[in-house]
């Protein structure tokens, strides 16, 4: 057994992996009770660390390293197939939406933070800060509506200009407490301000793209699906995009700077790296993707509140990039998966998520700081076949 | 445009301008909240020269490389490197007039490889456009190759070890390889002028001498290099330096070749008064 | 006139409450050069003690108010000492060699443990509670200006935890400890002082004052609920830092100064009072772009 795993050639091992995940998921996705639900964490527990001991997982992450474009792709399959599965049922579609819309948003963090060392707990502020962009221009304005996603990125960066002088000059927790005030400050904001729904929110129009509403359902092959499955779609390709963008920001002389910044500017600085160019850039890159997804998720949920967006959902979106682990991007899609689906399939700890998710953070950060997926040494480019030993 | 300036300067306040200097400081100064870390503090290097800048400790060696690179703005005096000012300038400017540096307590990136962290030190030489780094993929993948040519030749040169492991972590290696790598950093940019803070801390005595026969031996194949180290094993000091400043309570008290200093006695006060006082 | 002095006197109030918060964060940062930020939580956390206290006293039929407040305080404050401590020893010493960030997360993480905790698990937690009047209500007026007794109370019963523990930090031995710790860890390791016990003592005193905090600001809203904590630890959180960390009177100062700043935003914008915490906090970020390490700059001394 032990033998047949460690002789697999890596990208088997990687597709094998991806269709027992893609089973999994399925199958997890459609159960109803919490025993059944526990039931299969608790398999999916056990094979995580089956695959452990078996050689699987290093054959898999082999293939991230020898392979990135192959194994990315088969996660995109992962994820389209799963969208086909469910394609005419509106919650797990909207649940799996929100996962890529949240995974996409960890990513922008990880440029901020994970790289960088530029602290951001005001994520929730920037993604709400897309999505009220999305409901003051769709439907109001001429604009083309599929526009909004970048103007919601785009809105959300210009906003977070006002921060970035005290950001770029501060360091660690005074870093910290501009973007927290910021946080709180957004919140308050928009429940005292009258034009913008006050706390009662606004509506949304829906999206769409050359004629195609994304309010209405697609027939596709003569089956009819749900409405969601243009934002999940949509959600998708932002995901990829963002990923694709980020692991190439990584992999590149760029992100080696934003590395160096975090772990030592002093250093950093006198190797000719300018620390404040450096982080204008993560800080405006990271809220670019944070507000596009944010138009994104606005134009999908329709109607948005300020309840949506406080400092607690700026927590859970820094729990994730933590929980996956910093700068690691399939960590972060993973953690995203755990955190936005555990609460909803396990509805006896929906009411209990913030507090769960808040221990389970504080006992990452104690006892395995570098996350579930720890991030891999960079490789600027797929490593030669040897490493795949 | 500064060069222009600085020369304009230079010729009214009649000081000439000799090529063969590398490093010029004049008057260096430099507080600390009352205490005077640098005083008054003048000195040139040569090109090709290596200079020792010894002083028991507290005296103001750290400083005059932290005021020399950029960290700290100096109070007064001034600097002139290859015939330019850069007083005052940042670190980043002063690392691409040419000035590359190690420090005391080795600051290396320890999560990142170690292709990685001599990369940092080849900041000036790669392309860090956002086009090129995101989106022409090609070209940049044949920076990489050729960079990563380079660095391993470079660290080779220093130790087979180091160019077999250039994707591992450097956290997990020993002191000596750290040291190596930060001086592989310092190099890959090829600068006119390297600082060496302690090259010997936390190695022994075997471990140093090694060492510094790899520096020596780079800067024969780099060809012309410059060097200022800050040493305490005196024997480091004889056998490498061309000539020496000592310091003492941030003023200069000595000047001269190893021998000179080794027999001038507010030297011997120096060190054994400092002896003493621990 | 009459409102300019209402106003003086519930600045006065507020920037006392605040102080006392502040002066919490300054005295973690000054032994530990950590940021505590469960700090605003754990004052909820003994405002409710208090509260629970309270109601514990009246319910076994004792109703003098001096009583109940007696065991209201003592017990909130012994609550918030042991969970000072205990924050102290078992997550925030284990992670004093890590990045220092973390120490930040982990402390945030708590915070929003305990706000959930007592949300979910406090009998009906999800609603405020009406704090008793436990102070006497009558008031001095001169003109149509009213100064109330509970609130000069308030106001004198903060100066004088202030003036206390600057008596504490400045006269006392164990201030002494406090001082040398923040001063230099390895140094006063040497001399023989027992650095977990100081850190522990400290981080219990800076909680414990944090309750009279959360029990003040109960008696003075005549109410807790489980969410209080989170806007006090910022603007808390905020005073320290506009008074420079670590510099105790910075952080009275920077409590003052932000209570002013809130009752400045609701003078200056009568018709918009509701957006005197938006302008309280966008002059918090407008001065840490301006002095990226408050007012009275903490000291800095990075080794190169």
């Amino acid at each position: 057994m032990n033998q047949l795993f460690s002789r697999m050639p890596p990208l088997a091992a990687a597709a094998l992996a991806a269709l027992l995940a893609f089973v999994f998921a399925v199958v997890f996705m459609e159960q109803e009770s919490d025993v059944a639900v526990i039931s299969l964490l608790a398999l999916g527990a056990v094979a995580a660390w089956g695959a452990g001991r078996v050689g699987l997982s290093r054959r898999v992450s082999a293939a991230a390293a020898t392979r990135p474009g192959a194994v990315a792709a088969l996660g995109g399959a992962v994820a389209l197939g799963l969208l086909a599965v469910f394609a005419e049922d509106h919650f797990p579609l909207l649940m799996l939406s929100t996962v890529m819309l949240y995974a996409t948003v960890a990513l922008g963090l990880n440029v901020q933070f994970g790289y960088t060392g530029v602290v951001n707990f005001a994520g929730a502020a920037f993604f709400g800060i897309g999505a009220y962009t999305a409901a003051e221009l769709v439907g109001r304005t001429a604009l083309p509506p599929i526009l909004v996603l970048p103007l919601g990125g785009l809105i959300a960066a210009v906003v977070g200009l006002v921060l970035v002088v005290p950001v770029v000059r501060t360091r660690g927790h005074y870093a910290a407490v501009v973007t927290i005030a910021f946080s709180v400050l957004f919140k308050t904001f928009l429940e005292v301000n009258d034009t913008l729904g006050g706390p009662q929110g606004l509506s949304v129009a829906p999206l769409s793209l050359f004629g195609w509403s994304f309010g209405e359902g697609p027939e596709i092959l003569g089956i009819s699906a749900s409405f969601y499955l243009n934002y999940a779609l949509a959600a998708l390709a932002v995901l990829a995009l963002a990923f694709v963008m980020v692991r190439r920001l990584e992999r590149s002389w760029i992100g080696l700077s934003l590395d160096a910044v975090r772990l030592d500017e002093t250093a950093s600085a006198c190797y000719g790296i300018g620390i404040r160019r450096s982080k204008i850039l993560a800080f405006v890159v990271g809220n670019l993707v944070i507000g596009t997804a944010g138009a994104l998720y606005g134009s999908m949920l329709g109607y948005i509140a300020p309840t949506s967006f406080t400092f607690s959902d700026s927590l859970i979106l820094v729990a994730i990039v933590l929980l996956g682990g910093m700068g690691s991007p399939w960590g972060t899609v993973f953690a995203a998966a755990i955190v936005v689906i555990l609460p909803e399939k396990l509805q006896a700890i929906q009411e209990y998520r913030f507090l769960l998710f808040s221990v389970v953070v504080m006992a990452i950060l104690l006892f395995r700081p570098e996350g579930l997926l720890p991030r891999a040494v960079r490789r600027y480019m797929p490593a030669p076949k040897e490493v795949a030993r | 445009m500064m060069q222009v300036e600085t020369a304009l300067a230079l010729d009214t306040l009649g000081l000439p301008i000799t090529p063969e200097r590398l490093l010029d400081i004049q008057g260096l100064a430099k507080s600390f909240g009352g205490v005077r870390a640098l005083n008054d503090v003048s000195f040139s290097l040569g090109r090709g020269e290596i200079l020792g800048l010894i002083g028991p400790n507290g005296s103001g060696k750290t400083t005059s490389f932290n005021v020399l690179t950029g960290l700290y703005r100096p109070d007064g005096g001034k600097i002139l490197f290859d015939g330019a000012d850069i007083t005052g300038n940042s670190p980043q400017a002063v690392y691409r007039a040419g000035i590359a540096r190690t420090f005391q307590r080795s600051r290396l990136c320890l999560e990142l490889s170690i292709f990685d962290n001599i990369m940092v030190g080849n900041h000036a030489r790669l392309n860090h456009g956002l086009m090129f780094n995101l989106f022409q993929r090609k070209a940049f993948r044949l920076e990489v190759e050729s960079a990563l040519a380079e660095a391993t030749e470079l660290a080779a040169s220093f130790s087979p070890n180091l160019a077999a492991a250039m994707f591992e972590p450097v956290g997990a290696l020993p002191m000596i390889e750290r040291r190596r790598i930060e001086i592989c950093r310092a190099l890959i940019s090829r600068p006119k002028l390297l600082l060496l803070d302690e090259p010997s801390a936390g190695m022994t005595h075997d471990e140093t001498h090694q060492l510094m026969d790899d520096i020596l031996a780079v800067r024969e194949r780099q060809g012309g290099l410059s060097i200022i180290i800050i040493e305490h094993e005196m024997g480091v000091i004889e056998r490498v330096s061309d000539h020496c400043v000592v310091l003492n309570y941030g003023e200069k008290i000595a000047e001269g070749s190893y021998q000179d200093i080794a027999s001038d006695r507010l030297v011997q006060e120096a060190y054994l008064g400092s002896e003493v006082g621990r | 006139m009459a409102l300019l002095g209402q106003y003086l006197v519930n600045g006065i109030m507020l920037g006392t409450i605040y102080a006392l918060v502040a002066v919490g964060f300054t005295l973690f940062f000054g032994v530990l050069d950590v940021i505590k930020f469960s700090h605003g939580d754990v004052l909820m956390v003994g405002a409710f003690a208090g509260f629970t206290a309270a109601m514990a006293v009246a319910a076994v039929g004792i109703s003098n108010p001096v009583l109940q407040l007696a065991a209201s305080v003592v017990f909130a404050l012994s609550v918030t000492a042991a969970l000072g401590a205990a924050i102290a020893k078992w997550l925030i010493l284990p992670l004093k060699h890590a990045p220092r960030m973390n120490i930040l997360l982990v402390t945030l993480m708590l915070g929003t443990a305990l706000r959930e905790a007592v949300r979910l698990f406090y009998p009906d937690g999800s609603n405020p509670k009406a704090f008793p009047a436990l102070l006497p209500t009558s008031a001095l007026t001169l003109g149509d200006f009213t100064l109330r007794a509970d609130s000069a109370i308030l106001v004198a019963a903060g100066i004088s935890v202030i003036v206390g523990l600057h008596l504490l930090i400045n006269r006392t031995r164990l201030g002494l400890a406090i001082r040398a710790v923040a001063q230099d860890e390895e140094t006063a390791r040497t001399m023989g002082i027992n650095y977990a016990l100081v850190v522990l003592v400290t981080f219990a005193l800076g909680s414990g004052i944090a309750a009279v905090a959360g029990v003040m600001n109960g008696l003075y809203y005549n109410e807790v609920n489980f969410g209080m904590g989170l806007l006090l630890g910022l603007i808390g959180f905020s005073a320290a830092i506009i008074g420079g960390l670590g510099n105790l009177y910075g952080a009275i100062l920077g409590g003052f100064l932000f209570a002013m700043l809130q009752m400045l935003g609701a003078v200056a914008m009568p018709f918009a009072s509701a957006y005197k915490d938006v302008f309280a906090f966008a002059v918090v970020i407008a001065l840490m772009a301006w002095k990226p390490t408050g007012l009275i700059p903490e000291r800095a001394s990075e080794r190169v």
